[in-house]
């Protein structure tokens, strides 16, 4: 190790990231002991009405989350590449359905390298295609690879409306019901009605809580760096319906209303000079690169179109609400036009001078609306826009040049639109 | 007389203008080595021994391209985006919209009536398109690739070449030459294909009058009119386009001194 990186100070951890590490090791840890146990545990798509497992006292994890973890750590290229060449899997799916898979089948071998946060064997299948359409395929490969069931509620797709139609709420409520019914069957257990409404109140609590955090980013200058969202919405995907989640986004709110108070911002003791909106999935495996060249530029991602996906808003008890809220909290569930006119609107509450946008290769879904989505920004919410190609776990697509070219000539036209103001 | 010099260090070329305080262009050159070469080192010693100069005549020095941070005399660097639209916008003023076709990337630009860049896109990561694509299909058909220009002006008919991707297009031409297709004819299909994609991208960007090629590719006549029919549309190409990106970074070093006080124009 050279000197300077040995005198290089480790940076202090906040409490409550602290605590996020925490509560993610004791999730993973009570599912492991579950499976030792041979009790139930589930693999859950991100945006699954967790209320149910919550409820019967179930562990989820979560195969999504688990595949940005591993990915960030750069972790993932040997499932990726077992998924690729053994499974013979195409490397045109998503790749974190390719991470997932190529590690379901690794995790079942004898004497297979342990990537933390270890999976457990899954049981069983918790799936809504709320946010992704591919989720349907990649789960339906994961339960004939593991020969275990799927909980499975269909969410429609909401053209041309904000507002899903009763039929579609009535189709989803009923999907929950009869999916409660079947997991008692499974479980063996009675659904406990009165716990559920405190798991849903729990559940709202966060959302809401987590909801004013965000909005604190508003504020010029940030009092966070717009990157640390993506590391704390990771509580309300593993945990929405969990206190211990309160506790952490109290301690959260303390902290950053101390940063407001001092005049200080997570971002780092150099000012933000531009703020910027971020459009699609993290870059996982690129996202210290990309944090360290936004850093260059002064520029802060203060928000993302990303990390609203998990504010599942509805009344405690009122189940219609509930899947409604199921329907439409991801904005992939919308239309390109409905889609953009939430970013125009996050854009103007964040004062963002630009925007950026993930060409994530894996997500057709969302890269669909790229190029349409950037005119619509740049009409409504007059700030300019750049794209740059990468990935959410595959690294072969991203190019360290081809961002910072991108993010520099971005950076040079807000810089000229400011002067000229 | 004081002058600044800007310098363009792309993947394949690398090139330098200096300009007079005036804004005159005052010499220009050009290396057909790109970043990670001699070529930066080449460009900057050819233009300086070419032009009597020393390194103390030059008040600053500007650079952009590909190889724009490892360049150690720089005073400064910019992104070729703006350098380009700013060096266009000084050949052309009514130019509202660039295409540059550089080694490894291509960019549209627009610009509004001031002369600032409204927006930007630029090619996915691919090499379709793209300058590298033309010298790989050049070093296939043993030509330079400056003549593809001129060959394509000879041919009888345009060959389809239907691959974008350079390695399978590479296989495709290795094919129609093997079926004893006209050179000619083989080139003005090579050069239709880039053509194509990069009129995909211009349209993503908007066109608006008037359109301008900037780059080394825009001395490439073939290319520039089978561009110019695909957006049916004129494209002015100025005798120094190639040195757009360099010319830019010249003015914003002359810029940036004058917001110090240290220009006089």
């Amino acid at each position: 190790m050279s000197k300077t990186q040995e005198q290089k100070p480790k940076r202090q951890l906040a409490k409550s990231m602290i605590m996020v590490n925490e509560q993610t090791a004791k999730v993973y840890a009570e599912a492991r002991e579950a499976a030792e146990k041979g009790e139930p545990i589930g693999w859950s798509t991100a945006i699954f009405p967790q209320e149910l497992c919550e409820t019967f006292g179930i562990p989820l994890v979560y195969p999504e989350n688990n595949a940005a973890a591993v990915s960030a750590r750069h972790l993932g290229g040997q499932f990726i590449s077992h998924a690729e060449g053994e499974m013979r899997y195409p490397i045109n799916i998503c790749s974190y359905a390719r991470l997932n898979i190529g590690m379901a089948d690794k995790i079942t071998q004898p004497g297979w390298e342990k990537v933390e946060p270890a999976m457990p064997v899954p049981t069983f299948l918790t799936l809504a295609n709320n946010s992704c359409t591919q989720l349907m395929k990649w789960y339906e490969n994961l339960s004939r690879n593991l020969d275990i069931p799927i909980f499975f509620v269909d969410c429609l797709y909401n053209y041309y409306e904000e507002e899903p139609a009763p039929h579609k709420v009535k189709y989803v409520r009923n999907q929950i019901e009869n999916t409660i019914k079947k997991m008692e069957e499974f479980f063996g257990k009675k659904f406990d009605w009165d716990k559920f409404l405190e798991v849903q109140k729990i559940s709202q609590i966060n959302r809401i809580m987590f909801n004013e955090i965000v909005s604190l980013n508003s504020r010029k200058p940030a009092p966070m760096n717009g990157f640390d969202l993506f590391n704390y919405m990771s509580s309300l995907v593993l945990c929405r319906g969990k206190e211990s989640t309160t506790r952490i986004l109290e301690q959260l709110k303390k902290e950053i209303e101390e940063h407001i108070a001092n005049g200080t911002s997570t971002y780092g003791s150099k000012p933000e000079q531009y703020r910027v909106h971020w459009e699609g999935i993290a870059c996982w495996p690129n996202l210290g690169y990309n944090l360290k060249t936004l850093k260059k530029y002064d520029v802060n991602c203060v928000m993302n179109g990303y990390v609203t996906a998990w504010d599942v808003a509805y009344e405690p008890g009122d189940m219609d609400g509930m899947a409604k809220a199921y329907q439409t909290s991801s904005t992939n569930s919308f239309s390109t036009p409905s889609i953009m006119e939430k970013r125009t609107e996050s854009i103007e509450k964040f004062s963002c001078d630009g925007m950026l946008c993930h060409v994530n290769r894996s997500c057709k879904l969302m890269t669909f609306h790229i190029f349409v989505g950037r005119d619509i920004i740049e009409e409504k919410a007059k700030i300019p826009t750049t794209n740059f190609d990468g990935d959410q776990s595959d690294t072969r697509v991203f190019s360290e040049a081809q961002f910072e070219t991108r993010l520099q000539g971005l950076v040079e036209v807000m810089k000229a639109n400011k002067e000229a103001k | 007389m004081q002058y600044v010099l800007g310098i363009d260090i792309g993947s394949t070329a690398s090139k330098a203008v200096i300009m007079t305080y005036d804004r005159e262009i005052y010499a220009k050159t050009v290396v057909p080595h790109g970043t990670g070469s001699i070529g930066p080192k080449q460009v900057y010693e050819k233009i300086l021994s070419e032009n009597n100069l020393k390194k103390e005549d030059l008040s600053r020095i500007l650079v952009t391209g590909y190889g724009r941070f490892v360049f150690d005399d720089a005073d400064n660097q910019k992104s070729e985006i703006s350098c380009h639209a700013k060096g266009i916008n000084f050949l052309n003023p009514e130019v509202r919209t660039i295409i540059d076709i550089g080694g490894q990337d291509v960019k549209a630009i627009r610009l509004n009536e001031k002369g600032m860049i409204l927006n930007f896109v630029m090619n996915d990561k691919c090499a379709a398109g793209t300058g590298r694509f033309l010298d790989t299909m050049a070093n296939i058909l043993n030509v330079k690739t400056s003549e593809l220009g001129s060959l394509s002006e000879k041919a009888e008919k345009v060959v389809t070449i239907s691959n974008t991707c350079t390695v399978f297009a590479e296989s495709e031409v290795i094919s129609q030459l093997s079926n004893n297709v006209r050179l000619e004819d083989l080139v003005a299909g090579i050069n239709k294909s880039v053509a194509k994609r990069v009129a995909s991208l211009a349209f993503r960007v908007g066109i608006a009058t008037e359109v301008a090629m900037s780059g080394g590719v825009a001395l490439n006549k073939g290319v520039v009119k089978s561009l110019s029919e695909e957006l049916k549309i004129d494209i002015f190409v100025h005798e120094d386009c190639q040195f757009a990106g360099a010319l830019g970074a010249a003015l914003f070093a002359l810029e940036e001194l004058e917001k110090k006080g240290d220009a006089i124009t």
